[in-house]
């Protein structure tokens, strides 16, 4: 019979083993773990869908142009994003041609303003970025309610935690279609137009 | 029969050691960890002589990607943004919102260090690739904080919190 301090002693020891093992399992090789936000659709739903990350692709190893990722945010590295790797080191990115309609109404007036000045707000349509070394472009799968490399710059490798292999979705019935809870593969996006 | 019951109990220790390995690991990865520096980017401060063996730092990682936690004049180790197979040991120069004085490699005369970004600066100034050449770097990057050196026993009481590189460069009332 455990009995007394021993008996807490073990448990606890126990619980703490187990508690370092799920963590260290956690960081290095596989991850299940819930999303949220509109970021991502529609490859992933903003509620209720839950990932299956790959820990061995951290700081982006092995990882290439149209993968999946999960990273730490720059501005708050506290706070994980999941965004798509649509640029790698030495790349060059246009930034963001939709900014001058999207971000600012005031762009309109001042072009019909100045005629024949090109105006700041024409600059996205030109504006290029090459991504430095050990860096990536990430975005958002959906644009126009995605905070990504367009809003903080390129994303260093070394925030990257992991890839995103697959997904399941909370909200469908457990077996259906020969799927369980809406399992699916998250696969990579890129089509290389210069190839075809 | 003895010899199988001992080596049975053998077997047993061995088996409970290495349920134990995860829990240094993440103590290793989250606490506290003891870290070589390498380079001459924190001369002298750290490595001070190219003859002497190395320096290994005691790492205090704990908390160390909350800004807050970080203070100006800390010897912090980074992931280099480069490359996030290198580390880089420098001093912090600059905290969040904070605007800092850049020195040459740096396109702008003052740079404004955004949410959750550090400044780091060698103390080595001129042998060094600091936030001069990439920029404030994310807390994210930031693997821990150098709290004293503990090997080789020569350099046991140096002192890690006075700055040898420029002096504080931070600068403010520029009406940011």
């Amino acid at each position: 019979m455990r009995s007394g301090l021993s008996g807490w002693l073990k448990t606890g020891s126990f619980a703490l083993r187990s508690f370092c093992l799920v963590h260290v399992i956690h960081n290095h090789f596989y991850e299940f773990t819930g999303t949220r936000g509109e970021s991502m659709l529609p490859t992933l739903a903003a509620t209720n869908d839950y990932v299956h990350a790959l820990k061995l692709y951290r700081d982006g190893r092995g990882l290439t142009i149209g993968d999946c990722i999960v990273a730490a945010k720059p501005t708050d590295p506290y706070q994980r994003v999941c965004k798509r790797i649509t640029g790698m080191p030495g790349d060059i990115i246009l930034v963001d041609p939709s900014a001058c309609v999207s971000n600012s109404p005031s762009s309109m007036d001042n072009r019909a303003g100045q005629n024949g000045e090109e105006s700041l707000e024409a600059e996205p349509f030109n504006s290029f970025i090459k991504v430095p070394p050990g860096h990536v472009w990430v975005t958002g799968d959906n644009l126009a309610q995605s905070l990504d490399s367009r809003t903080y710059n390129s994303l260093p490798m070394g925030l990257i935690k992991g890839k995103i292999v697959a997904a399941n979705n909370f909200n469908q019935p457990l077996w259906k279609n020969g799927r369980f809870l809406g399992f699916r593969k998250i696969e990579n996006s890129y089509v290389d137009e210069v190839a075809r | 029969m003895s010899f199988i019951k001992s080596s049975g109990r053998f077997a047993n220790s061995l088996l409970i050691g290495i349920t134990w390995i995860p829990v240094a690991l993440a103590f290793n990865e989250n606490v506290c960890y003891i870290a070589k520096i390498q380079g001459s980017s924190m001369m002298p401060t750290l490595n001070p002589s190219k003859t002497e063996p190395t320096d290994w730092v005691l790492l205090w990682k704990w908390g160390m990607k909350n800004v807050n936690n970080i203070k100006h004049n800390d010897v912090v180790l980074i992931k280099a943004p480069s490359n996030p197979r290198k580390v880089f040991c420098k001093r912090v120069k600059g905290k969040e919102f904070d605007s800092v004085q850049t020195r040459y490699p740096y396109p702008r005369e003052i740079a404004h260090i955004p949410r959750s970004h550090i400044w780091v600066e060698g103390d080595n100034a001129f042998h060094s690739i600091d936030s001069n050449n990439f920029g404030p770097v994310s807390t994210g990057l930031v693997l821990g904080k150098a709290i004293a050196v503990i090997w080789p026993p020569s350099r046991w009481n140096t002192d890690l919190n006075t700055s040898l590189g420029r002096e504080d460069i931070r600068v403010n009332g520029f009406g940011f």
